[in-house]
């Protein structure tokens, strides 16, 4: 198991009580980060949906920091620096000479 | 036998590997450099400086293994052990500091956002890039790295040379200064 999946698996535990409810949303969204990043292996990610599914507090934690993620990362792709003209030849000829 | 002079590939395949491989991610590597150092002729000239160097070492290059990770590496570098010193804007904040605050375990609970999807969707792109930009360097580097450039933690913590928990850590505390930052913004421009 890597450091990872371990430290999912037991930052899982603490995010919820005996009665399975929701109890720590900060420690969730670090779970929800790894999801959302694609870095849950496949038993921690089955794990979570599983919970998403079951669980609306959960859920709803998971579809806002979605959402903010998404839109974050779609507006910063759309403000790219452009890159001055010239820079690739640039490149080209201060390796060739 | 150092690096440079470990002869792999003949002139030509020198200069297949750099074209085909290198210089496809020229507009990404100036668009990181760009934002390291917030200066166009800056973030030029650590572009060329990562590409001699990539030209110059290009024999330590394994083909066909990942050159996008291995340019940012080099760049990464390089803006941290020579380009900073010499940078126009000097590093106004002491990121060692920064750093050992927000690794510390307690942190989470000194930073709460209560920002939301629609909050984020009424901002327009540059007042988003304007409040990655006011992060220190190494919390915008994670997120740069991430989220735009869609490096995975394992190519993330051998482009910062820092352990794939650390790289966890780091990105998480990063989008919740953002978040933050972003917060504030919309309170401030009236945003509900």
């Amino acid at each position: 198991m890597s450091d990872i999946s371990h430290w999912f698996e037991e930052t899982f535990k603490d995010c919820y009580c005996a009665e399975n409810n929701l109890v720590d949303r900060a420690k969730f969204k670090e779970l929800v980060q790894l999801v959302l990043d694609d870095e849950a292996d496949e038993k921690s990610r089955a794990l979570f949906e599983e919970k998403i599914r079951t669980c609306i507090s959960s859920n709803s934690c998971f579809e806002d920091e979605k959402g903010i993620l998404n839109a974050i990362r779609t507006k910063l792709a759309d403000c790219k620096s452009e890159m001055p003209s010239g820079l690739a030849q640039s490149i080209k000829n201060s390796i060739s000479s | 036998m150092s690096e440079e002079s470990a002869k792999k590939y003949t002139e030509k395949e020198q200069n297949e590997v750099f074209d085909g491989e290198f210089m496809p991610h020229v507009d990404s590597m100036y668009s990181f450099a760009y934002r390291l150092t917030f200066d166009e002729d800056d973030a030029k000239d650590l572009v060329q400086d990562t590409y001699l160097k990539a030209f110059r070492f290009i024999n330590s290059f394994e083909r066909g293994t990942n050159a996008k990770a291995w340019l940012f590496r080099i760049l990464k570098n390089s803006f941290i052990n020579e380009f900073r010193k010499k940078s126009k804007q000097p590093a106004k904040v002491d990121y060692n500091e920064i750093e050992s605050y927000y690794n510390s375990d307690d942190v989470d609970s000194n930073i709460t956002t209560d920002l939301r999807v629609e909050t984020v969707q009424h901002m327009i792109g540059d007042e988003i890039s304007g409040a990655l930009n006011a992060l220190p360097v190494d919390f915008r580097t994670v997120i740069i790295l991430s989220d735009l450039e869609g490096f995975t933690y394992e190519e993330m913590a051998k482009i910062l040379d820092i352990p794939i928990g650390t790289v966890r850590s780091r990105l998480h505390r990063a989008r919740n200064m953002l978040k933050e930052k972003l917060e504030g913004y919309a309170k401030e421009m009236g945003y509900k």
